[in-house]
């Protein structure tokens, strides 16, 4: 059925679709409608879950891998400073192998305050051992959340499903929500690889010497490594029931481009535009996706640039002292081939700002006309200083 | 595990228990229980377990609360109209919403009492051999005798008048105190086994008469007699005592209240006979020298007297009292306050300010005092205890002599009297087995909290001993579990019923609202079994064992949570000794 809902509205469809069992939920903006839906929904019986009403985020994520443990399937959603204040909790449900599924909407860290749309609040979390997938429209939130659960559930590790605040998280888009008997037959009822029992107890967790730690911190770089193949062959899945193809990453027009645009999350709309606009124009351009960042797709990624010669990365997020993080991820795979792209780095749309075509467009001027990339990344539309600065 | 699968799922897993990790060794506080004193308990001059009484009120046990009232206070119907209260003024609960309605809920335990017959718990004290005479069959004298009873002690109560009770029965008019409610208190007394001789007037020689047959005497005849204004033309064909005249009432003797009457003075006495004027048919007017909110009697009886139609003038001093035909022409002085004394503010004449007033009846109540000189308890000497309630005399030789009640006490009222009786019988136990010497340090050891209040049940070694005499105070209360409820309405008869009855105004009250009033409780400093301590350990270590709950000290961590969520301050947090 083909609605027009928001973006933080297709997340709590899958929610239910998912037949979770306990969410846990601390309002943060622009998180908010998320879990307003799915209480909505707990309250009216739509959904037969526990809802609770943490007084915390670090309590959100601690009540789920109780809960998680006990054998169910649970859900929650956060933002920004929510996520941050989890941070612990995460390396934890990575490390005791958790499939618990997150929708993690981005918004910038304060201070100053403010609640528009960045990324380096999930992207900060990258080594935490949780998968991250990042999603250019409601549609795709939907889809991703219900991918989530099988390949968390499939690998034994969490997943973020990533969502920029209020270009998403707040946009009504027509979406269109699978039925409750395709998404059973797609995602079935969650059948616990190990669980808490008073029947047969046993205490999990607990202190590992360094004999072991190592092999099992090992097993979840290859969990990760295996996550891979697995949304690659779920995606596939998804695509034979729903229609609906989703890869790693997407790559347009990047076999004949020179200059090819990597972008994540909503910024790839108005990149496709541009794409077509400068094609138009004769411009040898091309644009590269990333969806999924955790596990990070390497070979995929080498495979769409190997005709590149130059790459200019968009990065909503800015690691200090570094650079933009994708920008960072995809150097470091590329680094170690014979023939690389220069990589470009561009912060942009930092804090919430607007990243129009025009902003775009300039930038692949940019990058055409600079022959050697700065290597800390170049900040896109910065006000001259003293203009309320 | 899917066969593609390059990870194996591997988890830290156990079979053995995480109960090795004694995580108690980390605690730098530890927690524990310790019930405390509540500040009502310690107010009240019985030294009531009042949180204790409140608790098991609010879980509908009234015989185990009336008990408990009981073990300190052999009154409760009594004190439950009568007292004062001083538990509700110093409610913790006031400052949160409305104190507790204490004084209702005894009424409604006693009123339990009296629908089925309960009885109290047989005294489990040895029998003494020593015999004890009582002079004086007041609250002060029956209190002792009921306590001296409850420590095997066998004693003769020898009460002048035709009925025991004293002040209740014969200065307190019916609507506040009925003669059956008296009674309900006075027969337990007879029931168990005290003898009290009416019409029995002791004489001084008594006292010290080495012929009778008791090893100790109290002296508890109260202060009966009252005191004149000391002005022109006082004189008992002009002016009636206030005591006397509410004495003929309950005697049923025709008194007359027709016209206006004159009432001097600003105490309960006062405002009782303005009250019972009014219910005669006649008009009352109190004068009285101070202002109205300096007045002694009670603030409620005084608002309720003048709802039922008593004048009050305030500021006002009698001068003298003439003849004028077959009424009587008081004169008064204005007075003006002026600085302040003892507290209170400090009242001078107004100048040549004067009025008069033609009344039918004069009637004085301005204080009391004993009804012979030798009931006066003599001056502090080398052979006198004065004790906080009470003072003893003992002679060489001779049976010691203990006055009580009003005669010993600063403050008169019936719950000082019983507290005074509870302490000469405690005294008395003292001096029996441990000798004179002993009588205060052992009484300093049974005082609830800090007050000076002493308790049977400590003094027999019961579970009150075992509290802290820290008292709670409202800041040490976690109001957070506690939500905001009205304090219960006491029913009162209608307005137009009380001018013209001695009816008792205040109406019994169901079992479902002494309960919902008994459930406002913060029972301070008192366990109630309410399990936040267990609910919020992060640990689980505390532990619940039948009805009583222990600190597992080798996993508590010293978080102090179960301190801080105890809703009443019933658990302390102290450092941990290091060995």
């Amino acid at each position: 059925m083909r609605r027009v809902i928001e973006g933080s509205q297709a997340v709590a469809e899958a929610v239910r679709l998912a037949h979770v069992q306990v969410v846990s939920a601390y309002p943060i903006t622009p998180q908010t409608h998320i879990v307003e839906t799915i209480s909505d929904y707990c309250e009216e019986g739509i959904m037969q879950a526990r809802f609770m009403r943490m007084e915390g985020e670090q309590s959100c994520l601690a009540a789920l891998i109780g809960a998680q443990l006990m054998g169910v399937r649970t859900f929650t959603a956060t933002s920004s400073q929510g996520l941050a204040y989890m941070h612990e909790l995460l390396h934890w449900t990575a490390g005791a192998r958790l499939p618990i599924v997150m929708a993690e909407v981005n918004r910038a860290l304060a201070p100053g305050w403010n609640i528009w749309a960045d990324q380096t609040d999930s992207l900060s979390q990258r080594d935490t051992g949780w998968i991250q997938i990042y999603c250019e429209d409601g549609q795709e939130v939907l889809d991703s959340t219900l991918i989530a659960y099988r390949l968390a559930e499939a690998v034994n590790l969490p997943v973020m499903v990533v969502l920029d605040a209020f270009y998403l998280s707040h946009t009504y888009e027509p979406v269109d929500i699978p039925s409750e008997e395709d998404a059973y037959r797609f995602l079935p009822p969650y059948a616990p690889r190990f669980r808490m029992s008073t029947v047969d107890p046993r205490s999990f967790a607990g202190l590992v010497p360094p004999i072991d730690y190592m092999e099992l911190r090992n097993d979840i770089a290859l969990a990760m490594e295996d996550a891979l193949p697995q949304i690659q062959q779920i995606e596939e899945e998804f695509a034979s029931l729903f229609g609906r193809r989703y890869q790693p990453i997407e790559a347009v027009s990047c076999d004949d481009a020179e200059i090819v645009f990597v972008t994540s999350a909503t910024i790839t709309s108005t990149t496709r535009l541009v794409l077509q606009k400068l094609r138009a124009q004769g411009e040898k351009v091309g644009l590269l996706k990333i969806r999924l960042f955790r596990p990070f797709p390497t070979d995929l990624l080498r495979q769409a640039l190997k005709n590149a010669k130059k790459v200019a990365v968009i990065d909503r997020n800015f690691s200090f002292g570094a650079s933009g993080i994708f920008a960072q991820e995809l150097k470091a795979a590329l680094c170690n081939l014979p023939s690389k792209p220069l990589i470009y780095g561009y912060i942009a749309g930092i804090g919430g700002r607007d990243v129009t075509p025009e902003v775009l467009e300039d930038i692949y001027r940019k990058t055409k006309a600079t022959a050697i990339p700065d290597e800390n990344g170049v900040w896109i539309g910065l006000k001259e200083k003293g203009h309320g600065c | 595990m899917n066969s593609e699968m390059k990870n194996s799922l591997l988890i830290p897993l156990s079979f053995a228990t995480t109960d090795g990790n004694k995580t108690g060794s980390w605690r730098f506080l530890r927690p524990h229980f310790e019930n405390k004193t509540a500040p009502c308990s310690a107010a009240c001059p019985a030294g009531e377990d009042i949180p204790q009484i409140e608790m098991l009120t609010a879980q509908g046990d009234f015989k185990d609360a009336w008990e408990t009232i009981l073990r300190e206070n052999p009154f409760p119907a009594v004190c439950g109209r009568v007292c004062f209260h001083p538990c509700e003024g110093i409610c913790n609960r006031g400052n949160y919403d409305e104190a507790i309605a204490v004084h209702t809920l005894e009424r409604f335990l006693a009123d339990t009492a009296a629908r089925y017959d309960f009885h109290p718990p047989a005294p489990v004290a040895p029998p003494h051999n020593e015999r004890i005479a009582i002079v004086g069959g007041g609250p002060a004298g029956l209190a002792a005798a009921w306590f001296l009873s409850r420590m095997g002690f066998a004693c003769d109560i020898f009460e002048a008048a035709a009925e025991a009770g004293g002040l209740l029965r014969w200065g307190i008019p019916a609507y506040r105190l009925p003669d059956d409610s008296l009674l309900q208190d006075v027969e337990r007394l007879q029931t168990a086994g005290i003898a009290i001789f009416t019409n029995r007037r002791i004489d001084e020689a008594f006292l010290t008469d080495p012929g009778n047959r008791y090893q100790a005497v109290i002296v508890a005849c109260g202060h009966a007699k009252g005191q004149k204004i000391g002005i022109p033309g006082e004189d008992s064909a002009t002016v009636v005592e206030g005591l006397d005249f509410l004495r003929d009432l309950r005697a049923g003797t025709t008194v007359s209240g027709d016209g206006t009457t004159a009432v001097i003075g600003g105490g309960n006495t006062a405002v009782d006979v303005a009250r019972s004027v009014v219910r005669l048919g006649g008009k009352a007017v109190i004068y009285y020298r101070r202002r109205r909110q300096d007045m002694p009697a009670f603030a409620e009886e005084v608002q309720m007297a003048i709802e039922e139609g008593v004048t009050i003038r305030e500021l006002v001093a009698p001068t003298e009292i003439k003849r004028a035909g077959n009424k009587l022409l008081l004169s008064l002085q204005r007075m003006v306050t002026s600085g302040e004394e003892a507290g209170r503010a400090r009242v001078v004449p107004d100048g040549d300010n004067t009025e008069s007033a033609e009344v039918q009846h004069i009637i004085r109540a301005i204080g009391a005092g004993p009804q012979e000189s030798w009931m006066e308890p003599p001056a502090e000497g080398p052979d006198t205890l004065t004790l906080s309630h009470s003072r003893i005399v003992f002679g060489a030789g001779k049976r010691p002599l203990l006055y009580a009640g009003d005669l010993a006490n600063a403050t008169k009222s019936v719950t000082h009297a019983i507290a005074s009786g509870k302490q000469a019988a405690l005294a008395l136990d003292i001096f029996f087995r441990d000798g004179a010497a002993a009588i205060a340090s052992h009484l300093a050891g049974c005082t609830v909290g800090d007050g000076s209040a002493q308790s049977l049940e400590i003094y027999l070694d019961g579970e009150r001993k075992l509290r802290s005499a820290h008292i709670v105070d409202y800041a040490e209360i976690n109001t957070d579990h506690f939500s905001f409820a009205p304090r219960i309405k006491q029913p009162r008869l209608l307005i137009e019923e009380r001018r013209r009855s001695f009816s008792e105004i205040e109406m019994k009250i169901s079992a479902g609202l002494a309960m919902k009033e008994a459930v406002r409780c913060f029972n301070c400093g008192f366990c109630n079994n309410c399990d936040n301590c267990r609910l919020f350990c992060p640990d689980v270590s505390v532990i619940r064992e039948a009805d009583t709950r222990r600190v597992n000290y080798d996993y508590c961590k010293g978080c102090g949570i179960c301190v801080v969520e105890c809703p009443r301050n019933a658990m302390s947090l102290d450092k941990e000794e290091c060995a």
